[in-house]
C-alpha cells in the first residue's frame, strides 16, 4: 500500500496503488455514473458505464476495474469519456422497458438518475425489444427480469455474501438471462439485500408492491431489535404507517446489510391482529374500556396483594426504557421476582457468558467454535461476519445437536445431544489443558478422550485468533451454566475470545438493568408459586414460555390477577389476563437497544402507536404513578435511557460445579424458525410465506426415533417428525414455527 | 382669432356627435359579436384547461395506473392517489380525488400523465352546493370523462400536430 498521487478532471487526488480509480473518485466526491460496480461485492466491470478517458489509453477505461497508478491523468467528462458514456447508456435502454410510471423503483432508480443525466434524449432503436418471463423467487422479492440490465450484482451477492448461490446467469448475448436455479425460491436468510444492490427495478420488495411511491415516504433512522445485532436502518412512512425498511450504512454494526427479518418484520405492524384498545375482564367478559379505566382496575388488582406475591415478566425484545422501568416499579413494589429468561430451561443455571470479540473484530479470527447454535438462522449478521473470515481461510468447528446448513464449509463437527455436551466439552477443555501441560480440575480427570475432540481442541490451540461461540440452544439444556463455565475455559485455555449469543434480542439491556431475581424467584420459580398478581410486558406464553402448557394453567388460576401489556392480540393472553393494555409495538415507540458490543443504539419513534396504544416506558411511568411509588418523575425517554444506562450491573461471579446433571434419557432441543422468534415477526405475512419461515419439523434418528416409537410423518409435541441421521443419538430436535405443546 | 372660428364652427356643426353616430350607424350594419351564454358559447382553444376528468380506454379500461406522478408535480397538492395491486396484478387507483378549490388550472397534471389518462375538458361553467362538493373523487373524475370522451378526443387530435 503506496500512496499514490493522480488526476482526476484536473484535481490532484491520494490513493492507494493498486485501488481502483472509482474508489478514489467516490472517496473524493467526483460522481462517475456506474452499475455493476458495488463497494461490497466483487468487480465484474460488465456493464461499462464507468468508462473514462485515461491519458495515453488509446480506448477509455472501466474505472471500476482500473488500477491507480502514480502520475495517471483521468477525465470523466471529456468528450471521450461523454461520448463512450452515452454509447453505453443507449445499448443499455434498448432492451429495457419504458415503465417507469408503473415501476416500483421509479424516482429511486439509479438507471433513471443515469439516464436523465448522461442519457440522450431520443434512440435510434426501431426493432422489438426483448421480454423475459417472470419465475418467482418466493414471497419476499418480486421479479420483473425484462427491466435487467445483466449487471450481476444479485448474482454475485448471493455467491459472496450470501453464501448461497441461488440466481446466475444463463445463455449469451440477447439471450442472456438473470434466474434462479431451483423452481422453489430464494431460501437465504439475507435475501431482501437483492432489492437493495439491484440498480433497477428487476427485484423488488414483494410485500411493498405498489403501495406508495418512493418519493411520497420520509425517512426516519431507525435500529432493529430482532437480533444481538441492532441493525441500522431506516424506516420509510407514508401517512403514519411503516411501509418499507430499508438498510442504513454503519460499518461497525451491518456494514450495508440487513437480514430479512429485520426488513420485512414491519409487515406486521399492520395486522389485524394488534391489540388496539385497553380491555378489562368483567365477570369473564372483555369489555374495551379508556385507559382511566383499565389503569385504575390494574393498580387496585395490583394493591390488593401482598409485594411477594407479584411478578413481572417482560419480553427480550422489550426496550431499555420499558426494562428499566418495570424493574424499577417490581423493585420499588418491594418485590424482587422479575425475569426475562421465560424460554431458559433451567433459569437458575442460566449461562452467564461474558462477549469478548467485537463484530469487526469476528471477520479477522482464524478458527471459530460453534457451540448449540444455528447461528446462520439466529443471527444472521454474525453468521455473515465469521463467514467473511473463513472467506479469508478461517475454519470452523461445531458442536451441535444437529448438522445444520451454514453457509460456509464446516471444517470439523461433533453431534452432540444436550446432556452429552457438557462431557463433549470437558473431552476438549482436558485436550487442552495437557497440550498446554496445565493441571487438571478434578472434574476432568475421568474425562475420556476422543478424536473429535482432540480435532477441535487442536485447531483452537492452534489458532491466533479464535473465538468460541455459544448460542440459543443452549437454553433448552438444564446444565446451560455449566456449558457456560466450559465455554469459558475452553477459550481461556486456547487463547480464544468468546461470544455469548445464547440469549437474542434486546437480552443485554435485560442484563444491564439486572431484569432478573437478586433473591427473589425466577422465571421458571414464579409459575410455580402460585403468585397473585402479574405484569406481563409483551410476553405470549404459548409461545415464549419454556413450560407453556404450565406457564398458562398457572396464570388461569382464579386468584391470579395478571396485567398484560400487549402489542398483540393471542387467545392465551386473552383467556387468563385480567387487564389488557395495548403497547405500541416495533418502531412505533423511541427505545434503545444495547447490541452485542454492548453499544447503546437509541432510535425514536417512527410513527405514532397503531390505535389507543402507547408507548411502554408512558404505560409503565403512569402506572409506577398510580401506584404512588417515587423516582419516576420522566417526562422524555432519554430520560429514562440515561438513568438505566447510569447503572452498573453487579456480576457477581457465580460458582459453577462442572458434574453432568440427571436430565432425560432423550433431551428435546426446540428452536423456533426466525420468523417465529418474536411477536412481530409472527405476524409478518410475507415472512411466514418463506421456506425459512414454513419450516416445521421434529428431527429424530433412527435409533432414538425407535425407543420414543416415533416413525415418520407422525407428530412429536404438535410437529411432523422426520427421521434421519443429521441429529444427535438421544435428542429430538424440533424447529417449528408452531407455539410449544407437551 | 382663426382658432376661435374653427373651434364656433365644429361646435354649432355638431361634428362630434356625427363622428360618434358614423361608428353607431356603421356597428347597425355589421355582425353581433355578443353571444348568448349559455344558449350560445364561443369557441375554445384546444389547449383550453377545465374541469379534470379521467379517461378510459376504447375497450373500458381506465387508463389511470396510480403512477402518482401528477399527485408529485402538483403545485397546489390538489390531488390524493392511494393505489393497490389490483387482481390482474396491475397497479391502479383506489382513491383519486381532486380538490377543485385548490387546483389553479395550471396543467401540469395532464403534462406528466404518461397514459393520457387525466386531462382537463373544456367545461367551465360549474358550480358546487357544498363544501365537500369541490372534491371529485375517482367515479366523479371517469364519469366526467365517459361523458366528454369525443370532445377530449376531438381536442386531442387537434392539439396533436403541435406537440
Amino acid at each position: 500500500m503506496v500512496d499514490i498521487e493522480i488526476e482526476i478532471d484536473g484535481n490532484v487526488v491520494h490513493g492507494h496503488s493498486g485501488e481502483s480509480i472509482i474508489s478514489i473518485a467516490d472517496r473524493e466526491g467526483i460522481d462517475i455514473p456506474r452499475f455493476c460496480y458495488h463497494k461490497k461485492l466483487s468487480v465484474a466491470a460488465n456493464c461499462r458505464m464507468c468508462l473514462v478517458d485515461v491519458e495515453g489509453n488509446p480506448k477509455p477505461q472501466p474505472a471500476c476495474s482500473t488500477p491507480a497508478s502514480a502520475g495517471m491523468r483521468v477525465h470523466t467528462n471529456n468528450e471521450k469519456a461523454k461520448a463512450s458514456q452515452k454509447a453505453v447508456m443507449e445499448f443499455l435502454l434498448i432492451n429495457h422497458p419504458l415503465d417507469c410510471p408503473i415501476c416500483d423503483q421509479g424516482g429511486e432508480c439509479e438507471l433513471q438518475d443515469v439516464a436523465m443525466e448522461y442519457g440522450s434524449d431520443v434512440s435510434k432503436f426501431n426493432e422489438g425489444k426483448r421480454i423475459v418471463a417472470d419465475k418467482g423467487i418466493g414471497a419476499l422479492i418480486q421479479t420483473d427480469m425484462t427491466r435487467c440490465i445483466h449487471c450481476t450484482r444479485c448474482v454475485r451477492f448471493g455467491a459472496e455474501v450470501a453464501g448461497i448461490v441461488e440466481m446466475g446467469a444463463t445463455g449469451r448475448g440477447e439471450e442472456l438471462k438473470i434466474e434462479p436455479f431451483l423452481s422453489e425460491g430464494i431460501q437465504s436468510e439475507l435475501s431482501g439485500n437483492m432489492i437493495d444492490v439491484c440498480p433497477v427495478g428487476a427485484l423488488t420488495s414483494k410485500p411493498f408492491r405498489y403501495e406508495v411511491r418512493s418519493w411520497q415516504m420520509s425517512s426516519v433512522q431507525s435500529v432493529a431489535r430482532h437480533d444481538l445485532v441492532g441493525s441500522n436502518v431506516f424506516t420509510q412512512t407514508h401517512k403514519g404507517k411503516v411501509k418499507r425498511v430499508v438498510a442504513r450504512d454503519n460499518e461497525s454494526v451491518n456494514e450495508t446489510w440487513i437480514s430479512d427479518r429485520d426488513r420485512f418484520s414491519y409487515e406486521g405492524l399492520a395486522n389485524e391482529n394488534r391489540a388496539l384498545t385497553p380491555k378489562i375482564k368483567v365477570k369473564g367478559e372483555w369489555q374495551e374500556v379508556s385507559w382511566e379505566t383499565a389503569l385504575e382496575a390494574a393498580i387496585s388488582g395490583i394493591k390488593k396483594n401482598s409485594a411477594e406475591a407479584f411478578g413481572a415478566l417482560a419480553s427480550k425484545n422489550a426496550t431499555l426504557e420499558e426494562l428499566y422501568l418495570l424493574q424499577k416499579l417490581t423493585r420499588e413494589l418491594g418485590s424482587e421476582n422479575l425475569d426475562t429468561r421465560l424460554d431458559v430451561a433451567n433459569p437458575s443455571s442460566a449461562s452467564a457468558l461474558e462477549t469478548t470479540i467485537s463484530l469487526t473484530g469476528l471477520e479477522a479470527v482464524d478458527h471459530a467454535l460453534i457451540i448449540n447454535s444455528y447461528l446462520r438462522l439466529e443471527q444472521p449478521m454474525i453468521n455473515h461476519r465469521i463467514r467473511k473470515a473463513t472467506l479469508q481461510g478461517a475454519k470452523v468447528s461445531t458442536v451441535n445437536a444437529k448438522a445444520f446448513d451454514f453457509n460456509y464449509r464446516v471444517a470439523s463437527s461433533v453431534l452432540s445431544a444436550p446432556q452429552n455436551t457438557v462431557v463433549t466439552l470437558s473431552g476438549v477443555l482436558k485436550v487442552l489443558l495437557e497440550s498446554n501441560s496445565q493441571a487438571l480440575p478434578d472434574y476432568l480427570k475421568g474425562t475420556k478422550v476422543n478424536q473429535a475432540q482432540i480435532d477441535i481442541a487442536n485447531a483452537l490451540s492452534a489458532a491466533e485468533n479464535g473465538v468460541v461461540v455459544l448460542g440459543e440452544q443452549v437454553s433448552s439444556n438444564p446444565c446451560a451454566d455449566q456449558v457456560a463455565k466450559l465455554v469459558e475455559q475452553i477459550a481461556k485455555a486456547s487463547n480464544a475470545k468468546t461470544l455469548n449469543a445464547s440469549a437474542t434480542g434486546n437480552t443485554l439491556s435485560a442484563e444491564k438493568v439486572s431484569f432478573k431475581p437478586n433473591g427473589g424467584l425466577n422465571a421458571k420459580q414464579m409459575f410455580d408459586a402460585d403468585l397473585n398478581a402479574f405484569v406481563l410486558l409483551d410476553v405470549y406464553p404459548a409461545f415464549d414460555c419454556v413450560d407453556s402448557a404450565a406457564a398458562i394453567e398457572n396464570l388461569s388460576r382464579d386468584d391470579a390477577f395478571v396485567v398484560a401489556l400487549n402489542s398483540f392480540e393471542d387467545a392465551s393472553v386473552l383467556s387468563f389476563a385480567d387487564v389488557i393494555l395495548p403497547l405500541a409495538s416495533f418502531y412505533e415507540t423511541s427505545g434503545t437497544h444495547i447490541n452485542i458490543e454492548n453499544v447503546a443504539q437509541s432510535y425514536s419513534a417512527s410513527v405514532k402507536a397503531a390505535g389507543d396504544s402507547k408507548p411502554g416506558w408512558k404505560v409503565l411511568k403512569v402506572l409506577a404513578d398510580l401506584l404512588e411509588l417515587p423516582g419516576f418523575d420522566y417526562t422524555d425517554s432519554s430520560q429514562v435511557a440515561d438513568d438505566a444506562l447510569s447503572l452498573s450491573p453487579s456480576l457477581a461471579a457465580t460458582e459453577v460445579d462442572i458434574i453432568a446433571m440427571e436430565v432425560p434419557n432423550i433431551a428435546t432441543v426446540w428452536q423456533y424458525t426466525p420468523y417465529a422468534s418474536d411477536v412481530l415477526t409472527r405476524h409478518s405475512q410475507s415472512l411466514q410465506q418463506t421456506q425459512i419461515g414454513q419450516v416445521s419439523e421434529a428431527t429424530v434418528s433412527e435409533a432414538t426415533a425407535k425407543i420414543l416409537e416415533l416413525s415418520q410423518g407422525d407428530c412429536y409435541k404438535g410437529v411432523p417428525v422426520n427421521i434421519n441421521e443429521t441429529v444427535a443419538e438421544g435428542c429430538v430436535f424440533v424447529h417449528t414455527n408452531q407455539a410449544r405443546q407437551r | 382669432m382663426i382658432k376661435k372660428v374653427k373651434k364656433l364652427v365644429k361646435d354649432f356643426g355638431l361634428s362630434e356627435i356625427r363622428a360618434g353616430m358614423k361608428i353607431t350607424a356603421k356597428q347597425l350594419v355589421t355582425d353581433k359579436i355578443t353571444v348568448q351564454f349559455p344558449e350560445e358559447r364561443t369557441p375554445i382553444s384546444p389547449r383550453f384547461r377545465g374541469l379534470h376528468a379521467l379517461r378510459r380506454y376504447p375497450n373500458g379500461e381506465e387508463r389511470c395506473i396510480a403512477c402518482k406522478l401528477c399527485e408529485a408535480v402538483c403545485p397546489a397538492n390538489a390531488i390524493t392517489i392511494e393505489s393497490e395491486m389490483r387482481d390482474d396484478g396491475t397497479r391502479r387507483t383506489t382513491q383519486y380525488d381532486i380538490d377543485l378549490f385548490k387546483c389553479i388550472f395550471c396543467g401540469f397534471c395532464e403534462e406528466a400523465c404518461p397514459v393520457d389518462a387525466i386531462v382537463e375538458t373544456h367545461i367551465f361553467d360549474y358550480a358546487f352546493e357544498s363544501r365537500e362538493g369541490s372534491i371529485i373523487d375517482k367515479e366523479g373524475l371517469l364519469a366526467i370523462g365517459d361523458e366528454n370522451e369525443k370532445a377530449i378526443g376531438q381536442a386531442r387530435a387537434e392539439d396533436s400536430k403541435y406537440r
